[in-house]
């Protein structure tokens, strides 16, 4: 037998836990930890590893992907995995001629799902233009075309070849900005002091050290991944690089190719968004080589991993046997 | 004309990004038309960035010709919880890919491994048997 009391108290709690409690969840806003020196915290080892790519791909309409065409990405990748590692009958040679590829899929980790930001998959990481495309000027990409030509098929001495092999950055915009995912080793590690955020980028060991509420350099200074500096925009760190070293000016991966004049301006922003997610942002203005802005997000998602030394020059027997292959053409 | 023009210049583009396939162009460094299918004992393991080596001794006619094999990073790996000390000396593997454009063989002769298989039939850096499936950070269990 209930009594009026406890039909009282009975209500109140199915109030609170059916609805209060949801409602409650629904406003509760991340509260972001603090450095000892004051500063949001954003230090740790993250990662943007992803199906999801800069560009998306014209089998997508929107950027907004459903849970069903979630799924075929990932059964697909699956599958295309499994053709990559196993092309070859049990004891068959590779055929000559064919492509020499590369080394499979184990060595790689490039994720498994599209990403999700606010509970939804996305089918690019650009945001604007809405089509999910770079807005490239096409004229500016036609005058790179014949210095890139040249950059992979010059082999006279070290320095005609790629930045990556020549362990200078990492290949494609692993190091930013903006940080775009690759293949393999899409590992950050951020690190903060009193008036400074280092950026620790797996691929090729590069480092971005970031300078907080200062002015840049002066311009004649190209650095290798810009010159950053940033400030806090509440809990938001934000990020606006300018330039940008020639050098690096067309960077290639298979999952993206962007070029960044050295007079573009890039703006960056970190936002912790919860204990094991970081939502990145980026605004890319760069006139000569796009007709217009361009934008994109991602999850930096926590990972557990340590962050591997990527120490490319010690072990780059690479690029002995690319030039050695390179005389060995000439003299055929 | 400009379409035309468009289309060209990003064909050139793509074609170079294909070969852009990690640290550095696979096709600058090996030859389409030297295929390998190689039976040997692991001699030594370097387990080094940019990319792992695995060093094969093979005998053919009675004579010993040490092999270097080209594979990826092994930070993947290591992170997987492979290590140089999953292929240990003496291990009998078998290599197909590509030899090198450069066939001096001095000190060495080099080439790339599209995989590598044990005398039992299985393989090992293969992504899809579970061994070094990449991983994108996504799933809580994975941690």
């Amino acid at each position: 037998m209930v009594n009026g009391e406890q039909k009282t108290s009975l209500m109140k709690f199915l109030f609170i836990t059916m609805i209060g409690l949801p409602l409650v969840l629904l406003g509760a806003e991340y509260e972001t930890p603090k450095t000892w020196f004051g500063d949001p915290d954003l230090q740790g080892t993250w990662t943007n590893a992803s199906l999801t790519t800069l560009e998306r791909p014209d089998e997508y309409k929107s950027l907004i992907v459903n849970e069903r065409d979630a799924l075929i990405a990932k059964r697909m990748t699956k599958e295309f995995v499994d053709a990559q590692d196993n092309y070859l009958e049990p004891g068959e040679t590779p055929k000559a001629g064919a492509d020499v590829g590369g080394y499979n899929t184990a060595w790689m980790d490039f994720g498994t799902e599209l990403f999700k930001i606010n509970g939804d998959y996305r089918s690019s990481i650009i945001t604007y233009p809405e089509d999910g495309k770079l807005p490239r000027r096409w004229i500016g990409w036609g005058k790179e075309a014949i210095a890139i030509a040249r950059m992979f098929r010059q082999a006279d001495h070290p320095e005609l070849r790629s930045l990556g092999e020549r362990c200078i950055v990492g290949f494609g915009s692993s190091g930013g900005p903006p940080m775009l995912n690759v293949l393999y080793n899409n590992n950050y590690q951020i690190v903060q002091s009193p008036g400074y955020v280092m950026i620790m980028v797996e691929m090729n060991h590069d480092a971005r050290i970031i300078r907080l509420n200062s002015e840049f350099n002066p311009d004649n200074m190209r650095r290798w991944l810009g010159d950053s500096i940033g400030f806090w925009e509440g809990n938001t760190l934000v990020v606006k690089t300018k330039n940008h070293h020639p050098q690096q000016k067309f960077r290639a991966a298979i999952r993206h190719q962007i070029l960044i004049s050295e007079g573009a301006e890039i703006t960056e922003k970190f936002t912790r968004v919860g204990k094991n997610e970081i939502l990145y942002q980026f605004e890319v203005n760069d006139d000569e080589a796009y007709k217009d802005v361009w934008k994109g997000e991602m999850p930096l998602r926590a990972s557990q991993e340590k962050i591997y030394e990527y120490a490319c020059h010690e072990g780059n027997y690479a690029m002995a046997n690319i030039l050695a292959g390179a005389r060995a053409e000439e003299e055929q | 004309m400009r379409n035309i023009f468009s289309y060209v210049v990003f064909l050139i583009l793509f074609s170079f990004s294909y070969t852009i396939y990690g640290h550095h162009a696979f096709t600058a460094e090996f030859d389409a038309n030297a295929p390998i299918n190689i039976t040997g004992k692991v001699v030594k393991v370097e387990w080094i960035n940019p990319h792992a080596w695995v060093h094969v001794e093979v005998l053919k006619e009675s004579k010993a010709t040490i092999w270097m094999v080209e594979g990826g990073t092994p930070n993947t790996l290591i992170r997987n919880g492979l290590t140089k000390n999953s292929i240990k000396p003496g291990t009998v593997i078998n290599v197909r890919g590509y030899q090198s454009k450069g066939k001096l063989c001095l000190p060495r002769c080099i080439a790339n491994g599209r995989d590598i298989t044990f005398p039992d039939g299985s393989k090992v850096f293969m992504g899809s048997s579970g061994t070094g499936a990449p991983r994108d950070g996504s799933d809580p269990k994975e941690r």
